[in-house]
């Protein structure tokens, strides 16, 4: 017999089989939600960036979190900043964002405006930030975000090499070209692969403090162009160039393959940052011997360092959540339970709720970014409006020029015309 | 299957191609052995998964980033038609001769590189010897996992300053530091990947090679041509078909590359640009600028360049491959 006299029925069969299928995936999607009890949980995903530690702290504190509301289950995720940002970006075409995640300033017009994130006036708490804090927070008035915390720009360096070396303890008011002639001391002491401080000039952020030091900005007031021109760019790429030309930072060749950073790796005396990477950068170097010490970073003048508190970063929930009401509650667990304040630390930046300030736990680094914040209090401006939307690619093409001019295939002029033509098409992208 | 004419069938559908009897499919008709109607139907049952996907995952989404190529498309803010702008801005756009230029560089480099190793190892793994099978697997294996993530990782640490290429070449007098943070050297570890892995087309080159006639190389033994005469007269001649295949496939391929790209040189194709393959140029204009309209121009301008460069290979081959049984073309 070589025809299958089965044929019919094995048909017949597949039939039945792929309507049972049917009727099975028919009948899932007609279940009502979650119960929310501890057999059958909600589930809601929280998303961040950040390094190994904060990634432990974060989960250890999100455990206490589901121990306290049991019916939650909580799906986490982390990446290095460049690569979440990468992520999210695609998912965010996709409409598949994480019920919380963590935001940053940079991009929360981008988001904000797309209508990508619950707006959360009555979601969440708002009653216990400290003051100032939730203005950064809002997008033309509607709150869509909670601050997580706060950081500021500083000068972090190794005391003790500093010292070794014969260089007096920066304090702020400290110019540029005292850092620049400080670096080339350190990096000579030093000797054998280790340098001074790092090149700067490849970091956006750097550059918009030095031009709040003459009193301009970035980006214009309305967002929608850049508040310099190409000759005010070429200058601030070649702010570095004598120092990289005689060795005294390290070579693009170097860093492009530091994993860690140069002060985690023993490698670096000082580095423009902001104040909150000093809790985490400080175990290792202690590790290593040596101690490091926060300062206000150089300026071109002295009554004018430029400064301005800004989130360090927020949470936010997005608009697609099924679970708003869980989400919710995990936003005012991490800002607002005591017990999670303790084990999170300062690893986000110092604590932007009242609760968040008293209970938290301070080693001798965050209280040094405490006493730092309190000592430049003074000279804290208002902060510049959120930047436009296509600033995190700006911040992008930023890095990569700069790159080109260290590996001196473009001069700082060439690199500087071609940011602008870039930067110019991704902002009238947005409009 | 069946080797019986099939006896319930009405006589005008014995025929090869003849239209099928129509009629009503009552309950009745069911029982009966499907019609080649039938056949065909139960056939394209079992293909609509295949279909489905083909049209939900690469025929739909490529006919929308054809339309999309001609709008100004924003990831998030959506877009309008604008006509080929997209398509002229990309001549005043300096990103792209660069990016043409490291593709061009790369598909010159790997492929006649990995095609010369896959043959000269072809020819080794060809000759009858104990564990020749052995040998056979060994050499494919790498190219069962080059493109993975791993992989890509792996490389970059091979590359990196005082790895193992940086310390094996500082023997020889290099001062150049590893590959990875060197932008005039860095696109040779992405040919020496490639080059690695080399199974697919070393696969195809021993079949190739297994059905050159050992006639004429023992006639042209007799008439005493040397190993190397023997190669170009006949060897390479004999194998043109499967040369022509690989050298089509590798360079499509090759235009293509991403995956290790994007993973050792970022979307910045880093260090410099010196990794930033067109492919990896897409992607960053499209999820890292959101300008996916011109993007998607890109994109239809790499299906363009592919085609052309496949088109003008075809022609030279009518000149070059020579096919057995086929001397009157």
């Amino acid at each position: 017999m070589m025809r299958n006299p089965h044929g019919l029925r094995r048909r017949s069969l597949l039939t039945g089989a792929s309507a049972a299928a049917v009727l099975a995936a028919a009948a899932a999607c007609g279940e009502d939600g979650p119960a929310g009890t501890a057999d059958d949980p909600i589930e809601i995903s929280f998303e961040w960036w950040g390094d190994q530690t904060r990634a432990d702290i974060t989960k250890e504190a999100v455990a206490l979190f589901e121990q306290k509301n049991v019916g939650i289950k909580v799906k986490m995720n982390f990446a290095d900043f460049p690569t979440y940002w990468e992520g999210m970006t695609g998912r965010m075409a996709s409409q598949d964002l994480p019920d919380v995640f963590q935001m940053d300033y940079s991009r929360l017009r981008q988001f904000g405006t797309s209508g990508l994130l619950l707006p959360l006036e009555g979601v969440v708490k708002t009653d216990d930030f400290r003051e100032g804090f939730l203005e950064t927070a809002k997008l033309d008035g509607t709150l869509i975000a909670v601050p997580a915390a706060g950081n500021t720009l500083g000068l972090i360096y190794r005391a003790d090499w500093f010292e070794a070396h014969g260089v007096a303890a920066p304090a702020p008011g400290y110019s540029w070209d005292a850092y620049k002639a400080d670096i080339a001391t350190v990096t000579a002491g030093l000797g054998g692969g280790k340098w001074g401080g790092g090149d700067w000039a490849g970091q956006y952020h750097f550059m918009e403090l030095w031009l709040r030091q003459q009193g301009g900005s970035f980006y214009t007031e309305d967002g929608k162009a850049i508040a310099f021109d190409q000759a005010k760019l070429a200058e601030w790429w070649q702010t570095t160039a004598d120092l990289y030309a005689a060795g005294d930072v390290p070579p693009v060749e170097t860093t492009i393959e530091w994993v860690e950073g140069g002060l985690v790796q023993d490698l670096l005396a000082s580095e423009i940052g902001w104040d909150n990477f000093m809790p985490g950068f400080s175990p290792t170097v202690e590790a290593n011997g040596g101690t490091l010490a926060l300062t206000a970073p150089p300026s071109l003048d002295p009554n004018n360092l430029g400064l301005y508190l800004k989130p360090s970063m927020q949470f936010v929930i997005a608009a697609a959540t099924e679970q708003a009401e869980a989400s919710a509650k995990l936003v005012d667990f991490l800002l607002g339970d005591p017990e999670a304040i303790k084990i999170l630390g300062t690893s986000r930046g110092i604590p932007a709720t009242n609760t968040g300030l008293e209970n938290v736990e301070l080693d001798a680094a965050s209280q040094a970014v405490i006493d730092y914040e309190a000592s430049v209090a003074q000279y804290l401006t208002t902060p510049p409006p959120a930047p436009p939307a296509a600033t995190g690619a700006i911040e992008v093409k930023f890095g990569e020029l700069y790159q080109q001019v260290q590996y001196g295939e473009m001069t700082p002029d060439e690199a500087a015309a071609l940011f602008f033509t870039e930067a110019e098409t991704l902002l009238a992208n947005e409009q | 299957m069946s080797a019986s004419p099939s006896t319930t069938a009405p006589p005008a559908a014995t025929g090869a191609g003849a239209p099928p009897a129509g009629g009503s499919r009552g309950a009745a008709k069911r029982r009966t052995p499907p019609s080649r109607r039938g056949e065909r139907l139960v056939g394209y049952t079992f293909m609509t998964p295949w279909i489905i996907g083909s049209l939900v995952f690469t025929v739909g989404p490529m006919l929308w980033s054809l339309y999309l190529s001609f709008t100004d498309y924003h990831l998030l803010l959506g877009g309008e038609f604008i006509g080929l702008e997209n398509y002229a801005a990309m001549f005043d756009d300096p990103m792209f001769g660069r990016a043409v230029k490291v593709t061009l560089l790369y598909v010159l480099l790997a492929v006649p590189l990995k095609l010369i190793a896959s043959l000269a190892v072809a020819m080794l793994l060809t000759q009858s010897r104990r564990g020749i099978g052995f040998y056979r697997a060994a050499f494919y294996m790498p190219s069962l996992i080059a493109m993975s993530v791993g992989i890509a990782i792996v490389w970059k640490a091979l590359f990196a300053g005082g790895g193992p290429q940086d310390q094996f070449m500082s023997w020889f007098g290099w001062d150049g530091g590893g590959f990875i943070g060197n932008p005039s050297v860095s696109i040779l570890m992405l040919v020496l990947l490639s080059v690695w892995t080399f199974g697919a087309p070393m696969v195809i080159f021993m079949a190739g090679l297994l059905q050159v006639p050992s006639e004429l190389h023992e006639a042209a033994e007799v008439d005493g041509a040397g190993k190397w005469h023997r190669f170009v007269h006949i060897t390479i001649p004999m194998l043109s078909p499967v040369i022509f295949f690989n050298v089509l496939m590798e360079t499509v391929h090759a235009f293509q590359l991403f995956g290790p790209a994007f993973i050792i040189g970022g979307t910045a194709g880093g260090p410099a640009w010196s990794t930033l393959f067109y492919t990896v140029r897409i992607y960053a204009l499209a999820f890292v600028d959101l300008r996916m309209g011109y993007a998607s121009a890109w994109a239809w301008v790499l299906v363009l360049a592919v085609g052309v460069v496949t088109l003008v290979m075809f022609r030279a081959a009518k000149n070059l491959v020579y096919y057995a049984g086929e001397d009157n073309r």
